[in-house]
């Protein structure tokens, strides 16, 4: 495993213990940004769809596990986020490739996850993506962008 | 050659996408979350530790505003205590006449939120007490503005609490003034609903909806809601009412566990 790796796998647990404790601080109603997302897509965008998914694998599977819903619905959310993401590299101008890459990984993770979520329920899958998903990804694309400019900073040094 | 490597690779790409699909479905169907308990400690603990370190900080600055609050509160508590006192002695003779047993009698586990769960749509409460603090699985859990949810799952020094915005969280309940049951479920919304209240039941806006004491989880009542919206549907069997929760979730910082006094331990028993 080579140091751009472990700055990742640093930069993934990083944003799995904060979006549990300290992103509450930062939220607007009942809207949060998703930072796991927003690493995961910054990883795939570098790494492509095979590291892309598989990192977002293991990081789904650490998020079920703090999590009282079924284990293996985020891994396979953020499995999908990490191929979407690691696919779409390159296929956008460079300045506008990070936040319309988020913008899509983000509703392929929410859609995904909440699909499963509400499969063979009485639930109002409409209702879930008008009062969350769309807010939440857009404020973690707003919020990527800052946090993009940063990990790469970092990580190039 | 570069088309057959692109080739491969492409399929390799979408053969380890099945995989790990795969192993996710796999994952879901062969749920067992006790074997994986470990892991799930360790990640309770590192949350734990950094809003504790979080709170220390915070608690300085809050400490003598807090005190000052206390001091009035203490003040209003203590007159409200003397009127308390002739009522239950009312109370307790009235009860004597029309013999009924007497409810209510529970210890409070008092809690700090150091935690939220990782969902996507509401977030499970991670809480700094745990098994030796006599907290078990499916005890209530509430706060001063009613009922949050019911403990999940429970380590030594931590537990995760299930809210009622969880679609697995069902609470019998009952109307305040009609006296009538339904069961509490949430739909995604920002609202709760009251389902299988019969439509020739009067139900006001404003109304009440307190737990109706017919679980074993939840006592009777504790205060869900107030009753947000009613609609009448023809078709329909039974009313539509949405339910304001009493609780707002969003600034949850500490709760009480309802322990029942005379049975500390209810690990096992089912949802309702």
């Amino acid at each position: 495993m080579n140091s751009l790796h472990i700055r990742y796998a640093v930069f993934f647990l990083v944003a799995l213990l904060l979006q549990a404790t300290l992103v509450k601080f930062i939220q607007i109603f009942t809207w949060r940004p998703d930072l796991v997302l927003i690493v995961l897509v910054t990883y795939s965008l570098r790494e492509g769809p095979n590291k892309g998914m598989t990192a977002g694998f293991i990081v789904g599977l650490l998020q079920d596990l703090v999590s009282t819903h079924f284990i293996g619905l985020s891994a396979l959310s953020k499995t999908l986020t990490g191929f979407v993401a690691g696919s779409l590299s390159g296929k956008f101008t460079s300045r506008a490739e990070f936040f319309l890459t988020l913008l899509i990984g983000g509703l392929v993770n929410d859609l995904t996850y909440f699909f499963v979520y509400t499969l063979g329920e009485n639930f109002s899958l409409q209702s879930l993506i008008i009062l969350y998903t769309i807010p939440n990804v857009m404020y973690t694309v707003l919020l990527g962008g800052f946090l993009y400019y940063l990990m790469e900073t970092w990580v190039s040094e | 050659m570069n088309n057959i490597l692109s080739l491969f690779s492409r399929r390799g790409s979408l053969f380890l996408l099945a995989l790990y699909i795969t192993l996710s479905v796999l994952l879901m169907n062969f749920n067992d979350p006790e074997t994986l308990r470990g892991i799930r400690i360790v990640v309770m603990r590192a949350a734990s530790w950094i809003t504790s370190v979080e709170h220390k900080l915070v608690f300085l600055e809050h400490l003598q505003q807090e005190n000052e609050v206390l001091r009035k509160r203490n003040l209003d508590l203590f007159m409200s205590n003397q009127r308390l006192q002739e009522v239950m002695i009312e109370n307790i003779r009235l009860r004597r006449l029309l013999q009924f047993k007497r409810e209510g009698n529970f210890k409070y586990i008092s809690a700090n939120v150091v935690g939220f769960g990782e969902e996507q749509t509401v977030r499970s409460l991670i809480l700094n007490v745990g098994a030796v603090d006599s907290v078990r699985k499916n005890m209530a859990v509430v706060n001063d503005q009613g009922l949050v949810g019911k403990i999940y799952s429970v380590d030594t020094h931590q537990s995760i609490a299930q809210i009622l915005m969880d679609r697995n969280t069902l609470v019998s309940a009952r109307l305040q003034k009609s006296r009538e049951v339904g069961v509490v479920a949430w739909s995604g919304n920002l609202w709760l609903d009251l389902n299988y209240i019969p439509k020739d039941i009067p139900v006001e806006i404003g109304e009440s909806v307190i737990t109706s004491g017919l679980s074993r989880i939840y006592p009777h009542g504790i205060k869900v809601g107030v009753v947000g919206e009613v609609k009448d549907d023809k078709y329909a069997l039974f009313k539509e009412i949405k339910i304001k929760p009493a609780v707002n979730f969003n600034s949850l910082e500490e709760v009480f566990i309802l322990v029942p006094a005379d049975s500390l331990a209810a690990e096992g028993s089912p949802d309702e």
